[in-house]
């Protein structure tokens, strides 16, 4: 079980914690700023080690007005056993105007027997953006075989909040169940064993730019697909998701759309976490 | 002969002017990559197309209505979930043309519901929504009702397979008559789902879906 409560808001040129809360198996490690773009970095840190059946993980993100988070973790989240019963990490994010989140986790490793649900529900505003990424793999089962795992769940809610109202501007909810069905084969994965995903929510999400990203993932060795969502309250969101064989391959091609983001958006140079 | 018999048989019927011949709702991408190239691979395709799209998007959409969930808000969910361009538009598509037929044959207070939401734009106008408060009018029970949808959808995707691929037309019927299973198997599912499970997809049918806008020679406008 773990809790964690981490709200961050713009103090001059940087962003800042001003609150921070942590129980159980789950906490930040010291901030620290990769550029001079005034963005904080967070860790999160699972002491544990490793996600058991009916654990349950509780994220709260707060971005204030004009602050800019860069969350990542300290490594991969791995989903062990769960008999009977599933892991469960619900993420609640909240983005004032022109707030930024860069969500950049290490991948989800899914071991035999592993049932896993991930929900993440994000609020925010038309001039808020967010880019998410995401990796899931299949752990290592003893006989080599892989998709051992019962059930990985991961379902994203993107709101709109406006002076119109709130509204649902994206809701991605991926199923995979390998035993259920021939989960390798066509309509499923393809022959892949490994699944990428990228959110992009951002009022500069256009046609254009899909088609930029989706040039930027030509020649490497994964499926791919890229869309645009439909356009709430004047901001828009993509989202591109891939089949690989290859954890590596597929950080490459998401961390090659994130960095061409970065470089467009905010003039920074590519993501080097170095983990601290 | 139920009241409502001749009037799902007319809403169904692969005639209906709808537009569903345009459609492959992403088989064409995998026709293209010569992944799908006969009766075989099309049924396998066409299985894994019910057993995931048509059971966690367009057939719980159409059970939640008939609980009574609100029209509006399973049409924001629908707008929503379904992420790849072509399929949310060919859904937006093809059920403004089934509102419009709707109005013109099957008028109720429903669907001028329905109709106003999206005449306000408040609501996109889905395929699977439109149907089912058409269907919910005339009386069909649920059940009748995700069959009536679910084969209606199977038959005109088929029809579409039988011109694309090609195969011949007895091709077809087997693969029509297979699909009978799928479809059944799909509805007992369908009772059994949760909220959570509205628009839950698998990634290879939407990556193929989304892989489609870019196909250079494209049949189908999905």
């Amino acid at each position: 079980m773990g809790e964690l409560e981490l709200r961050v808001a713009l103090r001059g040129q940087r962003s800042v914690a001003t609150y921070q809360y942590h129980r159980g198996a789950l906490r930040v490690l010291r901030p620290h700023y990769l550029d001079d773009s005034g963005q904080v970095c967070y860790v999160v840190v699972n002491p544990g080690g490793a996600y058991l059946g009916a654990d349950l993980f509780v994220i709260d993100v707060e971005v204030g007005e004009g602050a800019d988070l860069l969350l990542t973790t300290q490594s991969a989240t791995k989903i062990y056993r769960t008999p009977g019963s599933f892991a469960e990490q619900r993420m609640v994010v909240r983005l004032g105007e022109a707030a930024r989140l860069e969500f950049m986790p290490d991948q989800l490793i899914a071991y035999r027997e592993a049932s896993y649900r991930q929900r993440t529900s994000v609020t925010l505003r038309p001039s808020s953006s967010l880019v998410m990424a995401e990796v899931v793999t299949p752990g290592w089962s003893p006989d080599g075989s892989a998709f051992q795992y019962r059930e990985v769940r991961l379902r994203n809610e993107i709101r709109v909040e406006s002076d119109g109202g709130t509204h649902l501007l994206a809701l991605d909810n991926l199923l995979i169940r390998p035993p259920l069905h021939d989960v390798t084969g066509l309509g499923f994965m393809e022959g892949h064993s490994h699944l990428g995903s990228l959110v992009v929510v951002d009022a500069r999400v256009d046609q254009a730019l899909a088609d930029d990203l989706h040039g930027l993932t030509a020649g490497r060795e994964a499926l791919t697909g890229i869309s645009l969502a439909r356009p709430v309250a004047g901001t828009s969101g993509l989202v591109l998701r891939s089949l690989s064989n290859s954890t590596d391959e597929l950080n490459r091609l998401l961390r090659s759309c994130t960095d061409f983001l970065r470089s467009r958006w905010y003039g920074q140079g590519p993501l080097d976490l170095r983990k601290h | 002969m139920s009241g409502y018999q001749l009037a799902l048989q007319q809403l169904t019927d692969s005639a209906l002017p709808t537009g569903a011949f345009a459609h492959s709702l992403g088989f064409e991408t995998y026709v293209d990559a010569g992944v799908v190239a006969d009766e075989a691979s099309f049924g396998v395709w066409l299985g894994a197309f019910v057993s995931q799209q048509l059971t966690y998007s367009d057939g719980l959409a159409i059970r939640f209505l008939y609980e009574g969930a609100d029209v509006g808000e399973l049409d924001s969910l629908l707008s929503a979930s379904l992420l790849p361009r072509q399929v949310r538009e060919a859904s937006v598509k093809m059920g403004l043309r089934l509102l419009e037929i709707g109005a013109e044959v099957f008028p109720s207070p429903a669907l001028g519901l329905y109709r106003d939401l999206v005449g306000d734009g408040r609501a996109a106008g889905h395929q699977p929504l439109a149907f089912a408060v058409v269907a919910r009018s005339l009386d069909v029970p649920l059940q009748e009702a995700l069959a009536a949808y679910l084969f209606a959808t199977v038959t005109s995707l088929t029809q579409n397979a039988v011109r694309a691929i090609p195969l011949g037309q007895n091709a077809g019927q087997r693969v029509l008559r297979a699909a009978h299973d799928d479809v059944a198997a799909a509805i007992d599912t369908i009772a059994h789902l949760t909220p959570d499970d509205l628009g839950a997809v698998s990634p290879g049918l939407e990556i193929s879906q989304m892989r489609h806008e870019r196909q250079r020679a494209r049949m189908f406008m999905s």
